[in-house]
């Protein structure tokens, strides 16, 4: 089991053990967590599974695909040069354990 | 389906409004809604003949479980309208289709190709609309053909005109929605449905040759088979033509009744973003779309039996009191929640990104920007209808002096 640690804006803090093979907004989505939408579904069509990643685990992430960087220029809040990516690309795996993110203040 | 297993589920079986007629719903769906949502999230609506959910947490619920809640509906209109779309596949079908739209849909391709097109349309028919003069119907004269044209070029229909398209659309719409099973109805449809053929069939060969950035352009390589590459662009021409017309013509009505709203959008224009999504949202250009559940099943303590056909009415679950403040209010400052009018999941719009190009974008803006004094003609007021597909039917307006 992973650990994804969400952060919000207000302070708190949610964190979820998760399988392998699920996705930040994937397990966000299922356990209610507020602060990620993924409205679309998980196919980097909607931008509002926004997450900021924290430093530590930015270079275990997969690489960022066309479609997640196109998306990441329609965020509801502005993107982060480094840190920004969609929850619904990054996947808990052997090589991605754990992970924290922050989340931004709006989705839509 | 047993009292007694309904007791042992703890679940109720949905009430019946049998007072719901689908006149009443055409006219005005708001009121129903409110009075049905207030009861119940879910009912048993006879003249419908289906489940319709009001509630938006149990729309919410339907349309991220295609499992439970299939797309793939037994007797659908809209297959026998437009043939097998991916509107109504679940994946892992519904997913290939999907993906054979590639970028064509998505912010990029609008940056680089779109928006200049979309411009260009709006250009031309506001000089139309400038033409006919005040008194002019702004859904007719520039929402419509706006509408269409853009679709038109997206899609690469350059054998056919935006009256083609528009009379495309309506007529397959209205077969999609031939409850009556009126013979006129489909005949009128099943026409539409040739020439979309014949105009597919002759522009593809074109299309390969001099390919491009619109859809038929990237269909012409056969990403996947012919008769859903068919069915795709039927769909395509029903949902991507009546539905920015309608947002447009709902979001300029609302302004223009509401001139405090009106004054702060003209004095900032970046505004025209919230004016979009609010309109979105207080009047869903799709009120209702269907699925059919594939078990037995327990939806917000409502039982819901195998094969059950539901109406899910996201036009209800975008008033949810529940998620939205005042929510029959059009308000553009509202505290922004996620609305269900694009659909949400798998089938969420791929048209989305278009529809706020288009409306939010530059119709709006250079609406407001070249009829200086914009307003509601008050001798003949606007009128909307409907409630499957909601808009405004005629938006009479004056402009200047």
């Amino acid at each position: 089991m992973s650990k994804i640690t969400f952060h919000h804006t207000g302070g708190q803090t949610d964190v979820l053990d998760v399988e392998p093979g699920t996705s930040v907004m994937r397990a966000a989505v299922t356990h209610g967590i507020t602060g990620i939408v993924g409205e679309c579904g998980g196919q980097a069509m909607c931008a509002t599974c926004h997450v900021y990643v924290r430093e530590p685990y930015l270079e275990a992430l997969p690489a960022m695909g066309e479609d997640e960087d196109e998306m990441l220029d329609c965020t509801a809040t502005d993107r982060d040069d480094t840190r920004s990516r969609l929850g619904c690309q990054i996947t808990i795996t052997d090589a991605l354990t754990d992970i924290e993110v922050d989340l931004p203040e709006s989705q839509v | 389906m047993t009292v007694i297993s309904d007791k042992l589920r703890g679940a109720d079986a949905a009430p019946t409004a049998d007072w719901v007629t689908i006149s009443d719903l055409h006219q005005d769906p708001f009121p129903i809604y409110r009075r049905m949502r207030e009861e119940s999230p879910i009912h048993w609506v006879p003249e419908v003949n289906r489940y319709m959910v009001t509630g938006y947490h149990a729309c919410h619920i339907i349309e991220n479980d295609q499992a439970t809640f299939s797309a793939d509906e037994t007797d659908s209109l809209m297959k026998r309208a437009m043939g097998h779309s991916m509107l109504r596949k679940d994946d892992p079908e519904h997913d290939v289709d999907r993906r054979s739209y590639g970028g064509v849909l998505r912010p990029r391709a609008i940056k680089d190709t779109w928006n200049a097109i979309f411009l260009q349309n709006s250009e031309k028919y506001l000089s139309r609309l400038k033409a006919a003069g005040p008194g002019a119907d702004l859904v007719w004269e520039y929402c419509a053909p706006y509408a269409a044209e853009n679709l038109r070029q997206v899609m690469g229909f350059y054998n056919a005109t935006q009256e083609d398209m528009q009379r495309w659309s309506q007529t397959m719409m209205d077969g999609t929605g031939n409850y009556a099973n009126d013979s006129d109805v489909w005949a009128r449809s099943d026409q539409s449905f040739d020439e979309v053929d014949d105009a597919i069939d002759e522009i593809l060969p074109y299309l390969r040759k001099h390919p491009d950035s619109s859809l038929l352009s990237k269909m012409a390589e056969l990403p996947i088979p012919m008769d859903a590459i068919r069915a795709n662009m039927k769909m395509t021409i029903g949902g991507g033509l009546n539905e920015p017309r309608d947002v447009l013509g709902v979001a300029v009505w609302a302004l223009l009744s509401r001139l405090d709203q009106l004054a702060q959008v003209l004095a900032d224009p970046s505004s025209y973003s919230m004016v979009f999504d609010e309109a979105v949202r207080w009047v869903a250009p799709i009120g209702m779309y269907p699925r059919e559940t594939t078990c037995a099943t327990v939806l917000e303590g409502i039982s819901l039996p195998k094969g059950a056909r539901l109406g899910v009415a996201v036009g209800a679950a975008n008033r949810d009191p529940a998620v939205f403040d005042d929510p029959e209010d059009y308000d553009i400052n509202r505290t922004k929640q996620p609305h269900l009018a694009f659909g949400g999941g798998n089938h969420f719009c791929a048209g989305a990104w278009v529809a706020r190009a288009a409306v939010a974008g530059i119709a709006l803006p250079q609406l407001f920007e070249a009829l200086p004094g914009l307003r509601l003609d008050e001798n003949n007021p606007a009128t909307a209808a409907g409630w499957v597909f909601r808009g405004m039917t005629s938006l009479p307006v004056r402009w200047g002096a």
